[in-house]
């Protein structure tokens, strides 16, 4: 790594396992082909740049297991070029990794407090390290309650896991946009700020998590707002464009924030500070 | 750490030599025996930073160039690595060469110095590390001054104080030569340069004097901050969405734009390839785009917002400094007149006759 290009330069990996998700998502589970990678830990909340060789490097959240020793997982939804290329790699193809880079969750403040996280869509991916961390921590905070929206029960993520989330003591909530005829649905239908009239979740001691699409947190954030949340209390992850992820390349700036290395993750009473009207 | 070190090396020993003009060619020569010199050299009807192999190539009498000394130490087009799309990444090795950066105005070398920050604070760029440690600055101070020229505003000129090795000053038919770092001492050692007396420092104000004189152009930065801050919405910025095409080249001859844009390219092949970044513009339509099409940055007017309110408000929480060193390169090349300095002007009311605290 002490070349002239190290800090811009991917470490190889190599895709261990594929579990399709939904019809435009798929997890990847990614183990590092030399021993350079063997010093990688993330928290929760962080992402990588993902190099396809020849296409280019996205900035993609990691969805797994903080504590999970063998490698990594992404969960990437195939809409943009980089994340189309993934579909036609399989098992043992190469990829380039950078990271973990940009602020997690606020996994140090959640002790003892009770735990709010909103998710829409793919939205989920970065927030399910945190899952799996209050899983594992489960004594050591109070209340836990996931609300989570989609398109339809399809586009779910991580459908499989709910019942062991629930296990685990975590209240799960779920919502979708639209019910297919002739589909199931025992839960509700609407965005995901309508869950908020069934949530156990007061802003008493609570910290909120949120990430999802920008409409849908600006609306959290409304919704919370005027149920007594304050926007200290309340943490949202962003997405912008980025071609460095450490603060060179501009493109993901916010005022003066890099969200690479600022964020993505940011209280949202320092997003309401800005300049400009950010969610 | 590192930009300490650079700033702690203008300040080891303040020489000062003379060279007169009919010898700056032997001194070109002679640096060209350590070093590949860049400097002033005239294109077309303007100015560029190009490779230097004689003093008669230079032309030190020059206002600005088109573009800043940056693409030396931050190219336009640089190739991150090369790879197999299959494998990964080729190593590779590259050599640099020592360069002198010549001839640069004060506002550039303050410019070089805010890069310094951004590229190598934190996160440090190998690239532009390499470059910037393997060159050296032969600054020259402003004598006279360009039509777009605010620098007198933004405290980055017309003379410098320091950031340079070697400093020069026309005094008409010599050049006096202050020394600003060990490095810059060697140089003048080596070059067999003859000490000045102290009078020709005396020369040197009066000629500075005569330079601070000529400014056209000014931007009042007092209470800048709060301002930007309180116009966010001020109809300017309307007005100037129709006016702006959006071009970019503001920010391709600017000093301090620092972002860029990552391509890979794939050879013929389709076996190998190389990772490349490319200078980009935040005033390009892409630039905030993300996957699904969605644009953080679609309209015009907000584009030119944060190019104004980066270069003015947001560079300073970033980087402790200012981002425009009052070059007025985007002055002279947008070809729609607009002037950073008239939108600050027009913000302020001062086109209505408003009076403005100076500062």
């Amino acid at each position: 790594m002490n070349t002239l290009a190290s800090l811009y330069q991917p470490v190889e990996a190599v895709i261990a396992d594929i579990i399709p998700e939904t019809r435009d998502t798929t997890t990847y589970h990614f183990v590092f082909r030399d021993s350079q990678g063997e010093e990688f830990v993330f928290e929760p909340g962080q992402f990588n740049m993902l190099t396809v060789f020849g296409i280019g490097e996205a900035a993609i959240s990691i969805s797994s297991d903080p504590y999970r020793g063998d490698g990594f997982t992404h969960t990437i939804r195939h809409v943009g070029s980089v994340t189309k290329a993934v579909t036609r790699l399989e098992k043992g193809s190469v990829v380039g990794i950078r990271g973990p880079y940009g602020t997690g969750w606020p996994v140090d403040l959640l002790q003892g407090c009770n735990i709010l996280v909103v998710a829409g869509g793919i939205g989920l991916a970065p927030l399910r390290p945190v899952l799996y961390l209050l899983g594992r921590e489960r004594k050591a905070v109070g209340r836990v309650e996931l609300l989570y929206g989609a398109r339809t029960p399809r586009d779910l993520l991580f459908a499989a896991e709910y019942d062991h989330w629930r296990d685990k003591g975590i209240k799960v909530l779920l919502t979708v946009d639209e019910v297919p005829e002739g589909t199931i649905w025992e839960h509700s239908q609407g965005v995901v700020t309508g869950l908020f009239d069934r949530m156990k979740s007061t802003p008493e001691n609570t910290i909120v998590l949120t990430c999802g699409p920008e409409i849908m947190m600006k609306f959290v954030a409304q919704g919370l707002a005027e149920r007594g949340f304050s926007p200290e209390q309340i943490y949202v992850s962003l997405e912008r464009r980025m071609e460095c992820g450490v603060g060179k390349c501009g493109r993901c700036q916010i005022g003066p924030k890099f969200v690479c290395k600022d964020g993505p993750v940011f209280a949202y009473a320092e997003l309401l500070s800005l300049p400009e009207e950010v969610l | 750490m590192v930009l300490a070190r650079y700033r702690l090396e203008t300040q080891v020993e303040r020489g000062l030599a003379l060279l007169p003009k009919e010898e700056l060619e032997g001194f070109i020569l002679r640096l060209k025996e350590g070093y590949e010199v860049f400097g002033p050299t005239r294109k077309g009807k303007g100015h560029v930073f190009g490779y230097i192999n004689s003093a008669q190539h230079l032309d030190l009498d020059y206002q600005t160039t088109i573009l800043p000394p940056k693409k030396l130490l931050h190219q336009p087009f640089e190739t991150l690595f090369h790879f197999h799309t299959e494998e990964g990444v080729i190593p590779g090795e590259r050599k640099l060469p020592r360069q002198v950066l010549f001839g640069l105005h004060p506002c550039d070398v303050h410019a070089v110095e805010i890069l310094d920050t951004v590229y190598m604070q934190e996160y440090e760029d190998p690239f532009y590390k390499a470059k910037r440690e393997k060159s050296l600055i032969v600054a020259l101070n402003c004598t006279s001054v360009g039509e777009h020229c605010f620098c007198a505003s933004m405290g980055t000129g017309p003379d410098l104080k320091n950031g340079y090795d070697l400093l020069l000053t026309d005094l008409g038919s010599e050049y006096l030569v202050e020394v600003g770092s060990e490095a810059g001492a060697e140089l003048v050692t080596e070059t067999g340069l003859s000490p000045a007396p102290r009078v020709k420092v005396v020369q040197k104000e009066k000629r500075l004097d005569w330079a601070r004189r000529g400014f056209k152009k000014r931007l009042v930065t007092h209470d800048l901050e709060r301002l930007l801050r309180e116009n966010f919405c001020h109809p300017i910025w309307n007005r100037l969405r129709d006016q702006c095409l959006a071009c970019g080249s503001c920010t391709m001859v600017c000093p301090t734009c620092f972002c860029y844009n990552v391509v890979d390219k794939i050879d013929l092949g389709f076996k190998t390839g190389k990772r490349q970044r490319e200078w980009d513009s935040c005033m390009l339509l892409e630039y905030a785009q993300v996957a699904l099409g969605h644009n953080f940055r679609k309209e015009r007017d907000v584009r030119i917002k944060q190019r104004i309110y980066h270069k003015l408000l947001y560079y300073e929480p970033q980087f402790g400094t200012k981002g425009c060193v009052g070059c007025g390169r985007c002055i002279e090349t947008c070809v729609k007149g607009i002037d950073l300095t008239g939108i600050i002007r027009e913000i302020r009311g001062e086109h209505l006759g408003k009076s403005i605290p100076t500062g």
